[in-house]
């Protein structure tokens, strides 16, 4: 196991990191599994990035490739550590007041800027209410949904409120999900009129532990900050985001020592990948567009009146969950990276996830029981013929579309394709780009079937209740896919949001994905995880924290 | 050369840009998907959508849109990427520079190696090396420029370590001067080779044809009997009439060159139009796109009146009037 350090092991390392030594944050605890000399400090990482983000500010936008590019430079309130427990970034220490109506949180002395001014409770208020609240889609919808109000009674405190107990407030604060932006610099384009041009969205400031040297087209290059809150911390000198939009030109580059880390690495090429002794490796269940994502296959259980609905059906339902063999497709489209889902709620969500949940198994003869009883009957000649479906005219053809981007989405779709002709449902596999896709799922719902990857974060609240909320059919993109509307799952989620105690929320979810698995508006397919690659010679990254990743990272000449 | 047959030429330019801008205007806007979706990603409601439909103009009729568009365009003002929130002007000068390096070499790569590779198998028809040069252009030309540039890094960059495999710069050297130069120069000798293959491959087809039916003639024949050798007739007065065909080619090539561009742009990271044009599609950011069409369509346009002013110069009996 010398080569594949796993997550857990390198979480713990960092936890110890981040509150060793008399919990002030020094980094002496520092050791990896691979090295227990000091860390060398000084030298560059590079780093592939697959497109040019076009802005660095991550505070407006949950966009993976900027947050990916602008990440490195911010901070959040809280970090989230692998043992479920937050941990201090830019607050220093919190308290939970009135049953989790009130978060109080006391922020670190002495934080300041990249450009020199001081960090504040100010800035906090203004990241929340002028940017993250109204822009950034995965805490807009859940954060503002809640109501948030924020107060800053002096510069060194900030109190969220709630109409309502809120649990997951402590999820939702690290730099991915909510990062803390300077008042100062981007008052001037808080507004939806002037934020996409914000000149500071190519200048970034912000406080994390490398700082803006220069974007370019090709490439955007970090300094260490020296003013970096954690004592020591960084230790590289530098890190450079290299713009290579292929993944097979990553992973030669990397081979090739023109540049040291790459995020994912695609299934075909992990055991070369593997078997190079120059480059380590690391499983991690996230990436900068949040984490924990469960690939899922939408059915459209709302379909405009136009259009066949093939899915209202839940014995139909049923039937495309019977045809599906989800862990051979598994095996062939994620190369074993990641799990077949076990449950609704993705199962790193360890509180929330209800493992054991009767799913339906693979059983072809069983589909196909259900799809005569529904009325789809097979006369030969591929697709079974509608007889008396409700709904549906008699003689259509059970020949369905399946949208997904290209790359494994599509994969799945190909692989799915054999497995569901077996029982006369023809599947159609259309390809298609972010704008496509948006605008024929979620805002037209011009669809049979539909692959996204949902990332469900670290709270069912923040990624997984926009999946089944029916609150949350809209046009936005990656919301209520399905068009699932049941009202009592509605108010389990908001129960389950507005309960305090972690052990109380359980139960809770638990009956949430008992009717979720009773009514199926989802293929739970697979819980993606992507394998990073990196220079053997480097250690000390957090897989964990996608943002800060390289806080801790050195490089040995 | 006349001036004034420049002037009307250039003047025919104008509604050759015009209905090529109409044409894709139209196409643009009945691509499937919506700019606005795309701007705003995972965020943003139908209120969003609406204030950011408003503030690109995309609520008024197409014809509206179309005039103001053009009239814009006139004005020299490409409009303001969706997207980026940058000029266009701006963005696609920002990425000109390392697309022209990059075609500029591949062009002048292929017309000369083109040319000598023509020529000298033109010496020996049929011979053993025109056999393989002839069978090596037919390969060259089927050769899908993507496939090759991975080819190209798995053997020649990645086997031998002559060659980086991405960039235009090394990522952690930051060389001024003559160092900067020698180190995009080392960058860029697979890409442009992999751009440069598949018109070498023409031309070298072309000029070996073209050399083949001049030293056919009776004023080649001539020069022969005149003493001059095989080789001295080839170069003195075969190969400036050869030429002529060539030059055709190479100038109606332009466009060819930049769609190979894009594709060999991507898969060595090389930063320049290339990837712009991909993310602009990608995203139906139709300013940026609009305006990468327009600019390939007046320098193909260009490309062709240059292409008959050199007529003129290679033959003296061609005058334009």
């Amino acid at each position: 196991m010398r080569k594949h350090v796993t997550v857990a092991a390198l979480a713990m390392m960092l936890v110890a990191t981040a509150c060793g030594g008399g919990g002030d944050d020094t980094p002496d605890a520092q050791s990896g599994p691979t090295t227990s000399a000091a860390p060398v400090r000084g030298g560059t990482l590079v780093v592939a990035i697959s497109s040019d983000p076009g802005s660095l500010n991550p505070a407006v936008t949950s966009n993976g490739g900027v947050h990916t590019a602008s990440e490195p430079m911010f901070n959040g309130l809280v970090g989230w550590g692998t043992d479920g427990k937050p941990t201090p970034e830019l607050a220093e220490s919190w308290t939970i007041e009135g049953n989790g109506t009130a978060y109080r949180f006391a922020l670190r002395q002495g934080v300041k800027w990249h450009d020199g001014r001081d960090f504040t409770s100010d800035d906090v208020k203004f990241s929340f209410e002028r940017a993250l609240l109204r822009l950034h889609a995965r805490t807009q919808a859940s954060l503002g949904s809640a109501n948030v109000t924020i107060e800053t009674p002096d510069p060194r405190t900030v109190i969220f409120r709630f109409p309502q107990p809120y649990a997951p407030l402590l999820q939702q604060l690290n730099v991915t999900e909510a990062p803390i932006i300077p008042k100062h610099v981007y008052e001037g384009c808080s507004d939806l009129a002037t934020v996409a041009g914000c000149p500071a969205n190519k200048t970034p400031v912000g406080t994390g532990p490398f700082k803006l040297d220069s974007y370019t087209i090709q490439e955007i290059k970090m300094s260490k900050n020296p003013d970096y809150f954690r004592p020591g911390l960084p230790y590289l000198d530098g890190l450079v985001q290299r713009v290579i939009p292929d993944q097979g030109t990553q992973l030669l580059a990397l081979e090739n020592k023109e540049i040291d880390w790459v995020g994912s690495v695609p299934g075909a090429d992990i055991e070369r990948i593997k078997a190079n002794r120059a480059i380590e490796t690391a499983t991690a269940p996230r990436g900068s567009g949040g984490g924990n994502c469960t690939l899922s296959v939408a059915f459209n259980m709302k379909p405009p009146a136009a259009r066949t609905p093939f899915f209202t059906e839940l014995r139909t339902r049923q039937a495309f969950w019977h045809a599906v063999n989800r862990e051979q497709a598994f095996r062939t489209v994620s190369f074993n990276q990641g799990k077949v889902a076990p449950a609704p709620i993705n199962s790193s969500i360890a509180f929330a996830s209800a493992p054991g949940l009767p799913l339906p198994n693979f059983d072809v003869n069983r589909a196909k029981t259900l799809l005569d009883q529904v009325g789809w009957k097979d006369e030969g000649g591929g697709a079974r013929v509608a007889r008396g479906v409700p709904n549906v005219p008699d003689g259509t053809r059970f020949e369905i579309d399946w949208h997904g981007f290209a790359g494994d989405q599509t994969t799945y779709g190909e692989q799915l394709r054999g497995q569901l002709r077996d029982v006369g449902i023809v599947l159609q596999v259309k390809t298609e780009d972010n704008a496509t896709f948006s605008a024929n799922v979620f805002r037209n719902r011009e669809f049979d079937t539909a692959v996204v990857s949902y990332c469900h974060g670290d709270d069912p609240e923040i990624g997984f209740r926009r999946t089944v909320d029916s609150r949350q059919i809209s046009a936005t993109a990656f919301s209520n896919g399905a068009g699932y509307s049941n009202p009592e799952v509605d108010a389990l989620l908001d129960r389950g949001a507005r309960e305090p105690d972690p052990a109380k929320r359980t139960p809770i979810y638990r009956e949430l994905q008992q009717i979720l698995v009773r009514d199926l508006p989802y293929v739970w397919l697979t819980e993606s995880a992507s394998l990073r690659a990196y220079n053997a010679n480097c250690t000390g990254f957090n897989h964990q924290n996608t943002g800060l990743f390289a806080e801790a990272a050195s490089c040995r000449k | 050369m006349n001036r004034r047959y420049v002037v009307r030429r250039l003047l025919q330019v104008l509604p050759a840009v015009a209905s090529i801008l109409v044409v894709t205007f139209a196409v643009v806007h009945a691509a499937p998907g919506d700019p606005v979706v795309a701007v705003a990603g995972e965020s943003g409601d139908e209120e969003y959508y609406a204030f950011m439909r408003e503030k690109f103009g995309l609520d008024r009729p197409l014809l509206t849109q179309f005039w103001t568009y053009s009239t814009n365009v006139l004005r020299g003002d490409l409009g303001v990427s969706f997207v980026q929130s940058q000029s266009v002007v701006a963005l696609i000068a920002e990425r000109v520079p390392a697309t022209l390096l990059l075609m500029g070499s591949a062009l002048v790569v292929s017309t000369v190696g083109g040319v000598l590779l023509g020529a000298m198998a033109a010496r020996r028809p049929f011979g053993p090396f025109d056999l393989g040069v002839s069978t090596g252009a037919l390969i060259g030309y089927a050769l899908p420029s993507f496939w090759l540039a991975q080819l190209a890094m798995l053997t020649i960059a990645f086997r031998t370590g002559w060659f980086p495999i991405q960039g235009m710069t090394d990522a952690r050297a930051s060389y001024t001067g003559l160092a900067h130069w020698a180190d995009v120069a080392h960058h860029m000798v697979l890409p442009s080779l992999v751009l440069a293959a598949s018109e070498i491959a023409l031309i070298t087809r072309i000029a070996r044809t073209g050399i083949l039916a001049e030293m056919d003639s009776d004023y080649v024949r001539v020069a022969q009997a005149k003493g001059l050798s095989p080789t001295g007739a080839l170069v003195h007065h075969a190969l400036r009439n050869a030429l002529l065909p060539v030059v055709t080619v190479v100038g109606t090539r332009i466009g060819f060159l930049f769609s190979g561009a894009v594709l060999v742009e991507t898969v060595f990271g090389w930063p320049g139009l290339g990837r712009l044009v991909l993310s602009a599609a990608q995203t139906r950011d139709h300013p940026l796109l609009l305006g990468m069409v327009l600019l390939v369509a007046f320098s193909l346009v260009l490309a062709n009146l240059v292409t008959d002013l050199i007529y003129a110069r290679v033959d003296p009996r061609i005058r334009y009037r």
